[in-house]
């Protein structure tokens, strides 16, 4: 195939891709609008509606990465453009797998329709969906397993959160005698909230192997397993709030407000990590060996 | 000595705290955020002249290098002693409960039996240690306990030891570490001393000898591949006309659409003339030599020009003062290989694009290809020769064998301990009346244990379950 048939050919692949991207991002959009409307009427059947909806974007998500892979010949999380579809997509499988376990309850997924929606406009609007190959530094069997574990064990520190978030908003009115909030009651709350620790002692490990990963990577390509590099110090902020968290869950008197403080001030650490260091590194001139991924 | 045996008996009982645990890795915290807003290892003055703020705190407490001031180190080394403390408390607690009497257990379910209470105490024995597999722990008391799955204390306790052995793979690093960057020349035997100030650790003196053997740079290759620029909008209405249709994208092909592939060196490594070990390196595949690291880092190219009848060299990438000329700025010599887009593969003709910079300006002058020649104004400007070294870093780390250790005691039995699945089951049988009733307690952890579904083939096995 000649040249100019193959640029034409990678150019029109990109278009198909960019705009069914746009359709994701607005179907995200879409169902975290319907979600508020469901806050606002309190209807079942507005909730379960906005489910399906997040069910038709991830499928379509789904498939975008798979053209997305077929484009680059590689796992698409080079670029942040590619790492926000990444990150949002993980984020509504995982809450679509673990919504299943309870029936009619859907605040927790207005939070993660909107965070997936936000991150996949920021996408489209702020960085370039160009396939550059991959550079020498990440041309490692890490790359994969590093970048795909990390994602993941974001994904479930969203959903944790959100659960986590949901039941703050709950329980005052359960406490103060509500019968029924949101799909939750006195008698289903203490279970819905052990989902948000199950599903950090299911990211932790994940988090864990992606620290370690990391380090292995960084002592193969550049001689040195830690370098206090932005990225890598607030990951390991992340890790420590998150141990916080597991540690504050043994803790019988901190099982409470503190524990869910710690949970949601680690998924903040956890965003911070993912994008807030490369606009420190930006705003304070600090030079981050992750800046790649920018 | 009563007063310091109270004394180490309060700081064993808070090093043992999970609290300890909570607040110093909180503190750790702060000082992990301090290290991400200072520039770790920026020069002082050049963090004045850049604008910094702060500067007599910077100054008073070395916040361009937290990580090793006395602020950072002592709650760190709290930390281990933490881990360290907890992890042998838990051990004796851990041995200690092994065997001792059975606690007091409330039932989680009962279930009614049609038959004897002889017959029903060996018919749950029997199915749950036979069909269901659990080991027995404790028996001959009111209540039967048995145990199923990989015991979650000692996975606990062994991933938090895997945690304290990290600190002294760390501890080893601290103090015996040497890395540096050495530059090779093709043909050139180098001695392994650093061309920056090496990075030493705290036990490594000075003055310390070179290793014994030397490294030589036989080739540095290069390689390519075509990146095509995709024409994309940077304002976002654009951005959406090209989601709504109303435009599409496009790829071009730049004169210097040359992305960098990958780059290596073939090394060996010498001692007394005779080589001892060759290996093409590449980044992520370095060269490991008794103990030493050696890692493909960067390049350097070096160009020879011909101004008019004059030899001047200057450096790829960097700009150089060339009189008659005036400022140029010479980009990337490409050579090497290069693959096209459509498979094929080329040798590159070295080349390296010129730019002249005066007044603020920046002209393209074009490709300056080598023995060929461009006009710069009234000058011939020709690159005559050029010459490749490869920039490496060395490092030399004995702590690195025994993090590789810990990380993966720590990784996979954290991994046992979250996904696994651990039931510790105790049963009573009772008769009463004439009924017979198996009571169950159970409890369980991790992700993969499912406590209703053991009860739930319990009863599925069981004989003469009363509904």
């Amino acid at each position: 195939m000649s040249q100019e048939l193959i640029l034409s050919r990678d150019a029109y692949l990109l278009t198909v891709e960019v705009r069914l991207f746009w359709l994701v991002a607005l179907v995200y959009a879409f169902s975290a609008l319907v979600l508020l409307f469901h806050i606002l009427t309190r209807r079942v059947g507005i909730g379960r509606a906005a489910q399906g909806m997040m069910w038709a974007g991830m499928i379509l998500h789904l498939g975008w990465i798979a053209l997305r892979i077929f484009e680059g010949g590689r796992a698409p999380f080079q670029t942040l453009y590619e790492s926000l579809s990444w990150f949002a997509c993980t984020a509504v499988l995982t809450y679509l797998v673990v919504s299943r376990k309870w029936r009619d309850i859907y605040l927790p997924a207005t939070f993660v329709a909107a965070l997936s929606s936000g991150a996949c406009f920021y996408a489209l609007l702020s960085r370039s969906p160009a396939v550059p190959p991959l550079s020498p530094p990440l041309q490692s069997y890490w790359f994969e397993w590093h970048v795909v574990l990390a994602f993941f064990s974001y994904a479930v520190f969203v959903v944790s959160s959100s659960i986590e978030v949901t039941y703050l908003i709950v329980k005052p009115f359960l406490n103060r005698g509500a019968d029924e909030v949101f799909g939750l009651t006195r008698s289903n709350i203490r279970e819905f909230r052990g989902t948000a620790f199950n599903l950090v002692l299911f990211g932790f490990p994940l988090l864990t192997f992606a620290i370690f990963s990391g380090a292995a990577w960084a002592n193969e390509a550049w001689g040195r397993y830690w370098s206090w590099d932005p990225k890598e110090t607030w990951s390991l902020i992340t890790w420590s709030v998150f141990t916080m968290y597991l540690h504050a869950m043994s803790i019988p008197k901190w099982r409470g407000n503190v524990a869910s403080a710690l949970n949601i001030l680690g998924f903040v650490c956890m965003m911070m990590t993912f994008l807030g260091v490369n606009w420190l590194a930006k705003l304070l001139g600090i030079p981050s060996l992750h800046l790649y991924a920018v | 000595m009563a007063g310091s045996n109270r004394f180490l008996s309060l700081l064993y009982r808070k090093l043992s705290s999970l609290r300890t645990s909570v607040y110093v890795l909180g503190v750790l915290c702060i000082f992990y955020v301090i290290g991400t807003i200072f520039p770790q290892g920026g020069d002082i003055n050049e963090y004045e002249k850049a604008g910094g703020r702060f500067l007599e705190a910077v100054r008073l407490f070395n916040l361009l290098d937290v990580f090793n001031t006395p602020w950072f180190l002592v709650p760190a080394f709290v930390l281990f002693l933490n881990v360290s403390v907890c992890t042998y408390d838990r051990f004796l607690r851990i041995r200690a409960r092994r065997g001792a009497a059975p606690a007091a257990y409330s039932p989680d379910c009962t279930v009614h039996l049609a038959l004897t209470r002889a017959e029903a105490e060996e018919e749950v024995s029997r199915i749950l240690t036979r069909k269901m597999r659990f080991k027995v722990l404790r028996t001959g008391t009111d209540w039967t306990v048995m145990e199923k799955g990989l015991s979650y204390r000692w996975l606990t306790w062994l991933y938090h030891a895997g945690i304290a052995i990290s600190f002294v793979g760390f501890f080893i690093s601290g103090l015996f570490v040497r890395e540096g960057i050495i530059t090779l020349r093709p043909g050139e035997e180098v001695e392994i001393v650093s061309t920056m100030p090496e990075n030493r650790g705290w036990l490594v003196p000075s003055d310390h000898s070179p290793p014994g053997f030397k490294l030589v740079l036989d080739e540095f290759i290069t390689e390519y591949t075509e990146s095509p620029r995709l024409d994309y909008p940077k304002d976002k209405r654009s951005r959406v006309a090209i989601a709504l249709g109303w435009k599409d994208l496009s790829y071009r092909l730049d004169e210097d659409s040359f992305f960098p592939k990958d780059w290596f060196s073939r090394l060996r490594v010498v001692r007394d003339g005779s080589t001892l070990y060759e290996k093409k390196i590449e980044v992520n595949d370095p060269l490991r030599f008794e103990g030493y690291t050696f890692y493909q880092l960067a390049y350097e190219q070096r160009l020879k020009l011909r101004v008019g009848e004059r030899l001047v060299e200057a450096e790829a990438g960097k700009k150089v003062d060339i009189p008659s000329i005036g400022t140029l700025r010479f980009g990337p010599l490409r050579t090497g290989t290069l693959f096209r887009l459509d498979g094929t593969t080329d040798k590159i003709t070295p080349f390296v694009t010129v730019k002249r910079l005066s007044g603020g300006k920046t002209e393209e002058l074009g490709r300056l290809v080598l023995n060929g020649h461009i006009r710069v104004g009234k000058s011939k400007l020709s690159l005559v020769d050029f010459e490749e070294s490869s920039v490496l870093s060395y490092r030399y780390d004995p702590g690195v064998p025994i993090l590789w250790v810990a990380g993966s005691i720590v990784f996979a039995v954290m991994t046992l301990r979250c996904f696994g699945r651990w039931y510790e089951l105790a049963y009573r049988v009772e008769e009463r009346d004439g009924t017979t009733s198996l009571l169950i307690s159970i409890r369980s952890k991790g992700l993969g244990a499912d406590p209703a579904r053991v009860i739930r083939r319990l009863s599925h096995h069981l004989p003469g379950v009363r509904s």
